[in-house]
């Protein structure tokens, strides 16, 4: 029975999905965590309200799940491809470092094993090492998980766990030739941030660390700045790994290690936590979220933006490719039944970066049903959601699609 | 099981055998751990609450699946939970 989830999985996933599966077992965690009692460096004052550590993000372009989880509005992504730091949502698994956790920034230290020369590099010191600017999209593995049917766990993300950043950093390319190379048996390149140690909780299950396929490395960097100002905490300041393609957890917060290791991390962010498995199941063996698929949605007009004035409208939404170029994007005003061609407006960031689109459309009154489908790598959306049980890597156009109202 | 007694024991198993309170933020409890979500802002539904400590979430554990609460338990707290958090 589980080879053929397996199968159907790989075969008609295995384009997209292109983690190793590894079969190791799952370890039966049965300890309780040593849990300690932790001062609440982030006092929230009102329930709605905006927690501290983000009190200088933009309320009103943002859904307010909890102080760990809050979404951009569908209208808020910004319409000039970069979103502004105001808008950009945040997913915390560990409490996002206070400036005294963090202390002298240009004095943080990250150290790079698994290379011919292990080094330990202060933030100053990577400055110095070289520079480079990077456009690219962060978006959470469960963002859509609110158009899943079936009751899945965690925030129930619709279109706004996703933005599209301007990096700067060193690339991690360089980082790796001041060390002398990669290890030649090395198969993964595994970053650990270090925002699981003020909690003082059992490394094994709060230590953000993930390992991706190392070939990463080529396309990777490590980022001090966001959209022209320093890497503010809450977005895992002062460093960060960015891991260009691939799902946001892999684009590690609070970076204090990156290691070219021959298996992947064991702790459970890695081993258990962010597998894409059938419902009802889990465990390693699944794939894990690692490359974002091709995906576009509609941000404007769309059900937030109110009803729409009869005559020309335009549709106007980002696309992207995941890991290759995003080619094309198709707008259908009627559910999908007839579609036609959108232009791609504005800057080409480059492939990890996504395109914004138009389609001009010349509305009567009435009800539409809006959707947009984007093709890249080869690849097209599909109408449909991979089902799976935590909700992640939906890219299905059909439940991205918005109602309008025509007047 | 009056309403009251099992109030009484969710609040029993948030503040000892859960220790809900060392990660969670809930008024009622008075409790300001700050690693998970802060329940008053995200007023679970009791069968979220009930989903999320049988299978654990991230750094949470599983204290349905790793047989650290019974259901009698986990029923317990997700009522008071959820009724500590939409008054």
């Amino acid at each position: 029975m589980k080879e053929r989830i397996m199968k159907k999985i790989d075969t008609s996933k295995r384009n997209f999905l292109t983690g190793s599966v590894t079969l190791a077992g799952v370890a039966a965690a049965t300890s309780v965590l040593p849990i300690s009692i932790v001062n609440a460096n982030h006092k929230d004052s009102s329930p709605k309200g905006l927690p501290d550590f983000i009190s200088w993000k933009d309320r009103n372009a943002l859904i307010v799940h909890s102080d760990k989880g809050i979404e951009t509005h569908r209208s808020a992504i910004g319409e000039s491809l970069i979103t502004p730091n105001r808008n950009i949502y945040i997913r915390n698994n560990m409490p996002t470092m206070s400036d005294t956790q963090i202390g002298d920034r240009n004095n943080w230290k990250v150290s790079i094993k698994g290379v011919k020369n292990p080094k330990t590099f202060s933030l100053a010191q990577l400055k110095k090492l070289g520079h480079t600017t990077m456009a690219t999209i962060l978006q959470c593995s469960g963002n859509g998980r609110g158009f899943f049917a079936h009751k899945v766990r965690g925030s129930q993300w619709k279109t706004g766990a996703a933005a599209c950043v301007l990096w700067t950093g060193v690339p991690m390319k360089l980082v790796v030739d001041a060390c002398g190379g990669v290890d030649k048996d090395a198969v993964f390149m595994t970053s650990a941030g270090v925002d699981h140690e003020p909690t003082g909780l059992d490394p094994k299950k709060a230590k953000v660390e993930r390992s991706v396929p190392k070939k990463v490395y080529k396309d990777a960097m490590l980022a001090w700045e966001m959209n022209g100002v320093p890497l503010p905490n809450a977005h895992g300041g002062p460093l960060r790994m960015v891991t260009p393609g691939y799902f946001g957890i892999n684009n590690v917060k609070h970076l204090g290690q990156v290691a070219f290791t021959t298996t992947e991390s064991t702790v459970k962010y890695m081993k258990s936590s962010y597998r894409i498995s059938p419902i009802g199941k889990k465990g390693s063996q699944y794939p894990s979220c690692w490359e974002m698929p091709v995906k576009s949605w509609i941000t404007r007009p769309t059900d937030e933006t109110g009803t729409v004035k009869s005559g020309n409208v335009q549709i106007v939404g980002v696309a992207m490719g995941g890991m290759k170029k995003v080619r094309s994007v198709k707008v259908s005003i009627d559910g999908g039944q007839s579609w036609k061609k959108a232009k791609f407006v504005g800057p080409d960031l480059g492939k990890y970066a996504w395109r914004q689109f138009v389609l001009e459309a010349n509305l009567t009154p009435g009800n539409y049903n809006l959707a947009s489908k984007a093709s890249g790598g080869g690849k097209t959306q599909p109408e449909l959601r991979m089902e799976n049980r935590r909700g992640y890597a939906h890219n299905g156009w059909k439940d991205h699609s918005v109602n309008i109202k025509v007047v | 099981q009056a309403d009251s007694e099992k109030m009484a024991l969710g609040l029993d198993v948030y503040n000892n055998k859960a220790a809900c309170g060392a990660c969670h933020i809930l008024k009622a409890a008075a409790s300001e751990g700050n690693i998970g979500p802060n329940l008053d802002i995200l007023k679970p539904t009791e069968e979220q609450v009930k989903l999320i400590v049988t299978e654990g979430l991230g750094v949470m554990p599983a204290f349905g699946e790793e047989g650290i609460l019974t259901s009698e338990e986990i029923d317990a707290v997700s009522h008071y939970v959820f009724t500590s958090t939409n008054k």
